[in-house]
């Protein structure tokens, strides 16, 4: 197993590299140039061409996070883990870049930086997880055990965000008067179809990067090992010194 | 019967690797101890074939189960005596044996309990929570909890540190009494005296290597 | 059985200990009753303004008290290296969560029955009637924060900056909990009908059910070598 996964990315990674550019060239070509400006939100409504693909693919990762930790504690790979590593912290950035993106489009179309709306505090939460994760396995020594517990913590918070979403949901309902309204995209077939392009070729580019930071990973702690291999080889034959219980043949 | 066996066992710490390519047996109603310098990896070593670390290459079994993939049987037939006490500073002699014992599955009688804490000597002070008790002590009561657990095989790490001379005979004697009911013994020790007492086979763990004799062939090599 | 056995032993010797040494539970009773302090001189309350914020000022005290509790439950398995012995042992590691989950429950608990007449009094509630029910949303809140918090303590106990790492990882998760406890506690004081929180009861319980069984499947993953 420990080659094929690697040998299968280094194959296929420009494949996957340049068709999620292109995609999302074309997908900045339609939607920022051809696509119609909406009724109530004019040009602003553009942002939502990268920030709505930029939170599909962040839960795309953390979906991709959640599925290689049960890999991860069935087989014990280590590829597998370096997998999970990558896409966590690729998800950890799509979701602040979400959160950023999100909030530069609502100042103009709500008046307001923030709002607590379940999708976004439960995205707020998701990022709050992942960082935990990133952080969980920075303070963890061991690398398998580092693999192991940050498999459980990523597994144990992809359980628990419907949960958040829900009961923000109905927390909402109670807090929030339907008098704030928050209107929103009315969608024509024209921003569709570039949303839809941006999309795919944001998940590409997500496919993409994971390929390359397993790979950076896995040669991460090849060298590590083969360090440690060099490093032995002294220790293991160094002559300095006479223990005393080394053994004299007679 | 070969209690433990070890092939090709390696352990790295990422950059640092600690010994590799050892490979062993222990039959059972042998009693085998490591020497080796501090440092060599004798205390890395026990503590992989008490389950508590994976071996990064090699395999090794416990009473013919497989140390990781069987873990669980080979964790009920083996007793590892480590540095740390394992014992509850709250709790008196007499709890911290019933805890360990109820982890074992094992319910002993109020009578077993006291008959082993006087064959330790700590009979006196067996209502005294442990947070009082001095090193010496704590190992007696290790002692004693390995009497009533009976496991069939024994990992002691430096078994003779903090004994007092009586205290040293009790384990010698506790180790003799272990072998001849069958159990498997492997202990590491600076202590080449004491553990000649009881051991048959010695090995010798240094720069990863392991170089193994018998107590015959320690009469006649001048080996340490 | 040996499962119940392992449950009752481990509760047991967690219990025991605090008994006998009194320092978890006196620890988190004093920081509690600080941190009621503080949030009294936080906000000036009216009586109006008091009765909005109490279940919130109510289930903060909670969260961070708990959060030193559930701490302690494994830090305390630190010494003499007990916490090894549980890695090695034979024992259903499923069993000695439930060991650990009751003892820290039950802490929990006992910090919060000592603690609510405090704001009974400081804050002047008038709850008579909602006793039963109140002591309801305490219990099924409090499991839903020591179903994770366990299981955390766990995975944290060992590992650097293990204090602040128990927090940034359960409070996020336990989002749910505190959103559910805080409404429940508001609708229990106010005297509203069952009817119009009983809602977040039934998702206190969902989340304790799922957590559980999740972190019982866990923690053999996290308690061992």
């Amino acid at each position: 197993m420990i080659g094929s996964m690697i040998k299968w990315m280094q194959r296929y990674e420009g494949w996957v590299g340049a068709g999620g550019g292109l995609c999302i060239l074309a997908g900045l070509y339609l939607g920022l140039v051809v696509s119609p400006p909406d009724y109530y939100q004019g040009e602003v409504v553009r942002i939502m061409y990268v920030h709505v693909p930029l939170v599909q693919t962040a839960m795309l990762a953390y979906a991709t996070l959640f599925v290689g930790s049960l890999w991860y504690l069935w087989k014990r790979d280590p590829i597998v883990d370096n997998l999970c590593h990558a896409a966590a912290g690729i998800s950890a950035f799509l979701t602040a870049l979400g959160l950023i993106t999100g909030s530069i489009w609502a100042k103009p179309t709500w008046n307001t930086w923030w709002t607590w709306d379940a999708r976004l505090v439960s995205f707020a939460v998701m990022f709050l997880i992942l960082a935990g994760y990133l952080m969980l396995r920075t303070f963890i020594d061991d690398p398998e055990r580092e693999a192991r517990y940050a498999a459980v913590f990523a597994i144990v918070g992809f359980v628990d965000l419907p949960i958040v979403h829900f009961s923000v949901e109905w927390w909402r309902t109670l807090h929030q008067p339907l008098s704030f309204s928050m209107r929103g995209v009315s969608m024509s077939k024209d921003m569709l179809i570039p949303l839809g392009v941006m999309t795919v070729g944001f998940s590409l580019m997500f496919f993409y990067m994971v390929m390359i930071r397993t790979q950076m990973l896995y040669l991460d702690h090849l060298l590590a090992a083969k360090k440690g291999r060099l490093l032995s080889r002294v220790h293991l034959s160094s002559d300095v010194g006479s223990s005393p219980s080394s053994l004299s043949t007679p | 019967m070969i209690a433990i066996r070890g092939w090709d066992l390696g352990k790295s710490y990422g950059h640092y690797r600690v010994f590799e390519g050892l490979s062993f047996e222990v039959a059972a109603g042998e009693c085998y101890a490591l020497f080796g310098p501090n440092g060599a990896g004798k205390t890395t070593l026990l503590r992989i074939l008490a389950t508590l670390y994976r071996p990064t290459a090699g395999r090794f079994e416990i009473v013919g189960r497989d140390g990781v993939a069987e873990k669980e049987a080979a964790r009920a037939a083996l007793l590892f005596l480590a540095h740390g006490s394992y014992l509850y500073d709250e709790l008196n002699a007499t709890e911290n044996l019933r805890f360990a014992l109820a982890l074992r599955s094992v319910t002993p009688a109020h009578h077993q309990i006291k008959s082993a804490l006087d064959r330790v000597s700590i009979g006196a002070f067996g209502d005294l929570k442990v947070r009082y008790y001095s090193a010496g002590m704590k190992k007696r009561l290790s002692i004693a909890k390995a009497m009533l657990i009976r496991p069939q095989v024994l990992l002691l790490d430096e078994p003779y540190t903090s004994l007092d001379e009586s205290g040293m005979s009790l384990m010698n004697r506790y180790i003799t009494d272990s072998l001849k009911e069958g159990a498997a013994v492997l202990m590491t020790t600076h202590d080449r005296v004491r553990s000649a007492e009881v051991t048959h086979r010695l090995g010798v763990l240094d720069k990863g290597q392991l170089r193994q004799f018998t107590v015959d062939e320690l009469k006649t090599h001048a080996i340490f | 059985m040996p499962f119940f056995n392992v449950i009752r032993w481990v509760a047991w010797k967690d219990l025991i200990s605090e008994v006998r040494s009194r320092e978890t539970i006196s620890s988190m009773f004093f920081f509690a009753l600080i941190v009621i302090l503080v949030f009294s001189f936080s906000f000036s309350m009216d009586q109006a303004a008091a009765r909005e914020l109490i279940a919130g000022i109510i289930w903060v005290a909670f969260a961070f008290t708990g959060i030193i509790g559930l701490g302690k439950s494994f830090s305390a398995e630190l010494q003499n290296d007990c916490l090894e012995h549980l890695q090695i042992s034979p024992a259903s590691k499923g069993a000695i969560y439930l060991g650990k989950l009751a003892a820290n429950l039950l802490f929990m608990l006992i910090v919060e029955v000592i603690l609510f007449p405090m704001f009974v009094i400081f804050f002047n509630l008038d709850v008579v009637e909602e006793l039963p029910l109140l002591l309801l949303i305490f219990v099924l809140a409090t499991l839903g924060l020591s179903t994770v918090g366990t299981l955390f303590s766990a995975m944290t106990v060992q590992i650097r900056a293990r204090e602040v790492m128990l927090p940034i990882l359960l409070l996020p998760l336990a989002v749910p909990v505190m959103i559910a406890a805080v409404e429940a506690t508001r609708g229990a004081l106010h005297g509203d009908p069952l009817s119009l929180y009983g809602n977040w009861l039934q998702l206190l319980a969902v989340f304790d059910i799922v957590f559980t069984v999740l972190s019982f499947w866990a923690f053999e993953w996290i308690l061992d070598s």
